[in-house]
């Protein structure tokens, strides 16, 4: 009795690991296709659960964009972003902010509630680093999976203009005592 | 050394005045969701003003006795006095080239402290309202909405699109700056920042060097009131009365920046519920 109880274990674990490994082989393949297809298969593996993938699959998805640039392609990121965030894998936040960041614009590093001077300004050399470093995603999103080059000179613009006017106004502030 | 280290600090100086440039992008579009960021109230207009009349006095002070300096210039060099050791006429020439070098150095001395006023003054009046408008009373967030609500898809061919060496005549610079913001004050929601932060800027510059040439002409006049005794003309005499003429008379344009592609208005963009 003892035996075959310790058989059927043995034969029970033996088939969990393989359901593991080949959960794990399943999230961990590569998508494929041009990106309706690859959107198609990392929603199809999300919904499966593997969650754990996101940003592989997001960096992924950039990755086959980038090889089929198209102006509609902010669209179907929009539309994936949207989808994963309904479905409770990412917050509404971190969809926002990742679209923001490669495909709009407007910079997320530079976002607040509160006034420049008390804000911005005490911290503006990590800000303009944080606006550089982001200007590389959207040069990745806006002119490499995009193709939409008018929009990226205007992001490039936008930090030259940020600089300059953060740079006059934070030393107005620190000239009045902020 | 002295002489040199004058020279350079005038020049700087002369170079640091026209500086201020009009962003192409800075013309905006009229962002009626932003808020109404007022820059440029009268007080800060009639400073600009001012400070280009100032400026337009300075150029015609010195336009005369440039000429003066030039047309000495051309008949030193016409008369072979190069290396023409113990000439007499050729000494008398130099000295007379001297003195209206040491003229022209006491017309920027005498007109400095005016220049000095009003850009200070203008730097003032600027820094207050960048610190009220932009840094007090506006977010990061709709600092960066000013911005972009500001960016237009004209670019206006006949003004410098960043800072730099125009080859415009200072008053003139001025004047387009008065122009500019004056045409521009009572739009709706438009907060010409980048304008603003551009002339702060250029501001506290010349304000610094101004101060920094007051001292240098000193030395500058003694050097050269030594120099009258030997009768000598240095290159870099020369060298100023160039730079002078070229950035206050504009006789030499600078090179224009490459503008970034302009914003083409065609089919409707896309536009993600995402978006910021």
């Amino acid at each position: 009795m003892i035996r075959s109880i310790a058989a059927a274990l043995t034969v029970a674990l033996a088939l969990s690991a393989c359901t593991t490994t080949e959960n794990t082989s399943y999230c961990a393949a590569p998508l494929t296709g041009n990106l309706e297809s690859a959107i198609r298969s990392a929603e199809s593996r999300l919904a499966d659960g593997c969650t754990y993938h996101f940003d592989s699959y997001f960096q992924s998805l950039l990755s086959t964009a980038e090889n089929n640039p198209d102006p509609s392609n902010p669209m179907l990121f929009s539309d994936f972003l949207m989808g994963v965030q309904d479905r409770g894998i990412i917050s509404q936040r971190q969809a926002q902010s990742l679209y923001n960041r490669y495909f709009n614009v407007k910079f997320v590093s530079l976002q607040g509630d509160y006034n420049t001077c008390s804000q911005t300004c005490p911290v503006r050399d990590q800000v303009m680093s944080d606006m550089r470093a982001e200007l590389h995603d959207k040069e990745m999103g806006l002119l490499r999976a995009s193709a939409d080059s008018q929009s990226f000179y205007r992001a490039d613009n936008l930090l030259k203009e940020t600089e300059l006017v953060l740079e006059a106004t934070c030393r107005a502030c620190d000239a009045g005592g902020r | 050394m002295q002489l040199r280290s004058s020279l350079d600090s005038l020049q700087r100086l002369l170079l640091a005045l026209p500086l201020i440039a009009l962003s192409a992008t800075s013309f905006a579009a009229p962002n009626s969701s932003g808020p109404v960021v007022r820059l440029f109230p009268t007080t800060v207009l009639e400073d600009i003003r001012e400070t280009g009349q100032v400026a337009a006095d300075m150029e015609n002070n010195l336009q005369e006795v440039i000429h003066r300096l030039d047309l000495q210039q051309q008949l030193y060099t016409e008369s072979l006095c190069q290396g023409a050791d113990g000439d007499q006429g050729c000494e008398r020439i130099a000295k007379q080239l001297g003195a209206t070098y040491l003229e022209m150095l006491n017309a920027m001395s005498d007109r400095l402290p005016e220049m000095e006023h009003a850009v200070n003054s203008t730097r003032a009046s600027l820094e207050k309202r960048l610190r009220e408008e932009l840094g007090q009373r506006t977010t990061p967030t709709s600092l960066q909405n000013a911005l972009l609500g500001e960016t237009t898809p004209a670019v206006k061919q006949d003004k410098p699109a960043l800072r730099g060496r125009s080859g415009v005549r200072l008053s003139d610079r001025f004047k387009q700056y008065y122009e500019l913001v004056a045409t521009h004050r009572d739009g709706p929601g438009q907060s010409l920042a980048v304008v603003a932060a551009d002339i702060y800027l250029d501001m506290e510059e010349a304000s610094t060097l101004i101060a920094a040439t007051q001292q240098e002409i000193a030395r500058a006049s003694l050097m050269e009131q030594l120099n009258q005794s030997f009768g000598m003309i240095t290159p870099e005499m020369a060298a100023v009365v160039g730079g002078v003429k070229e950035i206050l008379f504009g006789e030499s344009g600078g090179e224009a920046p490459i503008a970034s592609p302009p914003y083409v208005i065609g089919e409707t963009p896309f536009v993600s519920p995402l978006a910021m």
